[in-house]
């Protein structure tokens, strides 16, 4: 017996998105794996770069976010609000729509983190592919909603299409696709023997030798993504990053960081049951941040860079740059 | 409209009241530095809640034997005691305890709340005060506690100066101290005057049928002191095998409590008695003449056997994860039912068998994790939610939809 319909409907649209295009945002795979064309990484290979939904369609999920949280603010009844598949027909913003403006925007300039941690991986020596139009979702948001039936199957390809490339290694960078591939597909298959580290784990175990410096000084402060800090238990790879860097000065919160930082309102799928809750938590989020007096604040999520740009918005911050740990170190390498 | 529209109405239009986002980041600021303050002065208590965590796994396990035990315990005591496999039983327990026509002074507790026992006393025609400030305060408003230690926390003092101008029928000022005055001048002769007095449990050892009751005011003493009769109803999921254990449990809770160290803990254990005359023991001298406990299950011992959202049960109700909750911080208690987030999720759908209603908590939950992290028996929240959300779905094991 099921009971999907409990189910809040902004969810099983993200869910159905999965299993029908096997990804979140249910475009296509082309447009995801847009932002690499120009860099040629090889589809086979032992060290696998997994860059995760979140990233790779991360502009298309901005403008999907703004547009949701516009109609949840307005007058027209929550019911509709509630049903992502029901206002997205209403505003012709169907799937295609989408593509379609990807496309049109040319090699997906929005994916800055993804080319930045490339560069900076191919800078510490590290060989590595990635499968582009061929890299499975992960899956995890259909185990944080309940569908554990439904992820395990999943599980099982993503596993299927890992292993059929040869991979043996997984570098992550998205922390809830990452903390998914080490944590929860390995219960759903026997003789699992992929290793993944996250991104951030192999930039600090590699970064010592190097010099890095910031191109001007400034005031950092650091926002722990959830699935990094609570769920992977990285909070000093982070800082130990940022503090390698010369020119870097990392300005913290008193109380909300490392393990006790605030949630920025969009944790599994939260943003598209509540849009306009969830934009009230990243404006608190944001307060929070901005109050340690830092110029840019560094994070390493696609969801909490969405969350805390649209926070700073509100809060006419304009002043405050929201920018992934990949591109501060990128710049810091030179590269 | 549906379930989940509704309470997603509700919870809006708490997130943009701003009076509820004001009171709560004052508490929140001042809950993180007490209690920092409070395990910098006695560090002992993060070992000790480590051990708090493993007397309840074991005692949650154990319920029904611990509850027969501590029947037999209070027994002896020469009180009686009870067991209430249901809600219904628990209120027909009392019910028949109390009759009509009696006045009662309550304690406050969250298990009371849950199964409306005020509401029930009053609907068999009983005159029924809250002695809890907070709680007095939401009885007063026919509201619900937006928090499980500060029922109150959502209602500024100028509401309370407002509320009490009407009670007393003279213009109160929004003053604090002289609100707290007003309170106790409204209640004090209540507490003399009632047949009746009830209370909850912070905590209950098993062996010695020991009740522990934490609290600041004093109007827990008064209640279960003055009247003639005091009746206690306990959720099963309080008690723990020995009195060592109880203690250990009690001190962990108010730590966290923002008690640091609180100014009264009662133990009780049986009706008042002496022996002063001739030896002979006669009960009733100064305190109660008679004791009543029952012990509630009401879905505990089903909830016990989920092997993740069994850790509901280990909950202290010391209400510091709510603190930690960025939804809570905007919503107060409107993100619950019974109680608060997570756990409330998890008692709608085990205790209240509401399933919408579990579903609507649990989809509002960011599974952002924070709560374990201040939690003293490191309850995960984000993990049970998960679980919750596949027992909706999927159904399990229990057969549970």
């Amino acid at each position: 017996m099921d009971n999907k319909e409990l189910i809040p409907p902004g969810l099983t649209y993200l869910a159905d998105n999965i299993a029908s295009k096997d990804n979140i945002l249910g475009t296509s795979k082309e447009a995801g794996a847009k932002w690499a064309k120009e860099l040629h990484l090889p589809k086979q290979m032992e060290t696998m770069f997994f860059a995760g939904c979140g990233y790779q369609y991360n502009s298309e999920l901005e403008s999907l976010m703004s547009l949701i949280r516009k109609i949840d603010k307005s007058a027209v009844s929550t019911e509709l609000t509630m049903s992502l598949a029901g206002f997205q027909k209403k505003l012709g913003i169907d799937a295609s729509g989408i593509y379609r403006k990807v496309m049109a925007r040319g090699s997906g300039a929005d994916a800055q983190p993804l080319r930045d941690a490339v560069k900076v991986l191919d800078s510490l020596g590290v060989k590595f592919g990635y499968l582009a139009d061929e890299e499975p979702c992960c899956g995890g948001l259909l185990y944080f909603i309940g569908l554990h039936k439904e992820f395990a199957k999943h599980a099982q390809e993503v596993y299927a299409r890992l292993k059929s490339r040869g991979v043996k290694r997984i570098i992550g960078i998205v922390p809830s696709c990452t903390y998914t591939l080490r944590n929860l597909i390995p219960d759903s298959i026997d003789g699992h023997d992929l290793e993944v580290k996250h991104f951030c784990e192999v930039v600090s175990e590699g970064i010592s030798s190097l010099e890095l410096r910031y191109p001007r000084e400034v005031k950092v402060t650091y926002h722990d993504p959830c699935q990094l800090v609570r769920y992977l238990g990285l909070v000093e790879e982070p800082r130990q990053i940022l503090r390698a860097i010369k020119g870097i000065e990392l300005v913290e919160t008193e109380w909300t960081k490392g393990e006790w930082a605030t949630c920025c309102g969009g944790g599994g799928g939260f943003e598209a049951v509540f849009p306009e809750l969830s934009q009230i938590l990243a404006v608190n989020r944001a307060k929070e941040l901005i109050e340690t007096g830092a110029e840019i604040i560094v994070t390493h999520c696609p969801g909490c860079i969405m969350q805390l740009k649209a926070g700073l918005k509100e809060l006419k911050a304009g002043g405050v740059e929201v920018l992934d740990l990949a591109q501060i170190v990128a710049m810091a390498m030179g590269v | 409209m549906s379930v989940f529209t509704e309470y997603k109405k509700e919870i809006m239009d708490a997130a943009h009241n701003e009076r509820i986002r004001l009171a709560l980041s004052r508490a929140i600021a001042s809950y993180r530095t007490n209690t920092n303050s409070a395990l910098k002065k006695f560090p002992h208590t993060i070992k000790m809640a480590e051990e708090v965590r493993e007397i309840k796994e074991k005692a949650i396990s154990e319920m029904e034997q611990l509850a027969q035990q501590a029947c037999e315990a209070i027994e002896f005591n020469k009180g009686k005691a009870y067991i209430a496999k249901t809600a219904d039983e628990a209120l027909k327990i009392i019910g028949e305890l109390v009759g009509k026509d009696k006045l009662i002074v309550k304690g406050k507790s969250m298990t009371g709340e849950e199964i409306e026992l005020r509401e029930y006393l009053e609907e068999l025609g009983n005159e029924v005060y809250e002695t809890d400030l907070g709680e007095f305060i939401i009885q007063k408003l026919h509201s619900r506690p937006m928090h499980i230690l500060s029922p109150a926390i959502h209602v500024p003092k100028e509401d309370v100066a407002e509320l009490f101008s009407k009670i007393t029928g003279e213009k109160l000022e929004p003053d604090i101290a002289k609100l707290v005055a007003t309170a106790r001048k409204l209640l004090r002769e209540k507490y003399f005057e009632a047949d009746i007095g009830m209370s909850g449990a912070n905590v209950v050892a098993a062996d010695t049928g020991t009740l522990f009751l934490i609290e600041n005011e004093g109007n827990i003493r008064l209640a279960t002191g003055a009247p003639p009769v005091h009746i206690a109803l306990v959720g099963m999921e309080k008690l723990v095998p020995t009195l060592g254990d109880a203690y250990k449990v009690a001190e962990v809770t108010w730590r966290y409590a923002n008690y640091t160290v609180p100014s009264y803990v009662s133990l009780v254990s049986g009706p008042s008695k002496t022996g002063d005359i001739e030896k002979v023991t006669t009960y009733g001298a100064h305190g109660p003449k008679e004791l009543h406990v029952i012990f509630m299950d009401a879905g505990r011992t089903g909830l016990a056997k989920h092997p993740i959202l069994r850790q509901a049960l280990y909950c202290l109700r010391c209400g510091g994860c709510l603190y930690e909750c960025p939804v809570f911080a905007v919503t107060a208690g409107h993100f619950g039912d019974r109680y608060f987030t997570s756990i409330g999720a998890v008692w709608a759908a085990m205790v209240s068998q509401d399933m919408e209603k579990a579903a609507s908590l649990a989809y509002t939950c960011l599974t952002c994790g924070r709560c374990k992290v201040r939690c003293p028996v490191e309850i995960d929240g984000a993990e049970m939610v998960v679980a919750l959300r596949k027992l909706i779905v999927e159904g399990d094991e229990l057969g549970q939809t």
